[in-house]
């Protein structure tokens, strides 16, 4: 069984089950995962260790992701996370979204090879960072960094910035 | 050694955007060297693309445009591919003028300088140091 303990003024969801992080403008709240499986070969109880739910299927990873972008209206595929992007193409697309002042869930590929596998597919685009906004896939980096130049992006998340 | 031995994927790239899309101007530049990968890799590329095709309707959309360069190059940039990643410029004829316009010049154009590597994810051989 999987809880899931939501920190911050996100609505709060009985059984979300997966790995996303929601970015407040400024503040990174993590959401845990915890598991209570009782396996105790390493001393300290399972119960009290933080959990990443295992994400092995690619058609279970497509569904999640699905998932994701309808429940997230805002949602990035990054690598790393927004306080620490491991990649300089995702950290270029977060420091956008900031500049845009919008929040916005992220998940990080680099923890979990299904999803990073399953969203080229979902997509049909080959590279991360991949940003949906309201459940549509709009672009990676340069694409993301062209329409917040040209005030194209503005215009897109105008209507979630009202909401 | 050539170049198109030592360089294979961007003679491959050089190739197949211009057998693809016939472009007025075709800037492919190895980009490898801002990251963290061995020297003389060929992982990491910007690509500048300037065609008559992107007049057409369905290519209006930036995203439509980079699809199609995507599709072109599939099998350099597919997971198990050499590209790890693929920045791109893709302009119709009458943009790049209005580029070399506002540049005075098209030498002076600016594509844009791409991120600094973050160090990566570990999934490509490292720089020897």
């Amino acid at each position: 069984m999987v809880l899931l303990n939501l920190l911050g003024r996100a609505a709060a969801r009985t059984s979300l089950a997966y790995p996303v992080t929601q970015k407040y403008a400024g503040a990174s709240l993590s959401i845990a995962c915890r598991s209570f499986s009782r396996d105790s070969s390493s001393g300290s109880h399972s119960d009290f260790e933080p959990k990443r739910k295992q994400v092995s299927d690619e058609e279970e990873a497509k569904k999640m992701i699905a998932g994701h972008v309808r429940d997230n209206k805002i949602m990035l595929y990054m690598k790393g996370n927004p306080s620490m992007p491991m990649c300089g193409f995702s950290a270029r697309v977060v420091k956008v979204l900031q500049d845009e002042g919008v929040d916005f869930s992220s998940v990080n590929v680099l923890d979990y090879p299904a999803i990073r596998e399953g969203v080229k597919q979902f997509s049909e685009w080959p590279t991360i960072p991949q940003l949906y906004v309201k459940g549509e896939f709009i672009g990676g980096c340069d694409i993301i960094t062209g329409m917040h130049e040209s005030g194209e992006l503005e215009e897109i998340l105008k209507d979630i910035k009202k909401q | 050694m050539n170049n198109s031995e030592q360089f294979p994927v961007e003679t491959s790239i050089i190739k197949k955007l211009e057998e693809g899309l016939d472009p007025m101007v075709l800037k492919v530049i190895n980009e490898s060297h801002m990251h963290n990968v061995p020297k003389n890799s060929e992982t990491h590329f910007k690509v500048v693309v300037v065609s008559e095709k992107f007049t057409e309707k369905e290519l209006k959309s930036l995203i439509k445009r980079h699809r199609l360069v995507n599709s072109i190059l599939k099998d350099e940039i597919a997971t198990e591919g050499p590209v790890h990643a693929l920045s791109i410029v893709a302009k119709t004829p009458e943009q790049w003028q209005k580029m070399a316009e506002q540049s005075d010049g098209e030498e002076n154009i600016s594509i844009g300088t791409s991120p600094n590597c973050r160090g990566g994810d570990g999934s490509l051989p490292r720089r020897s140091s």
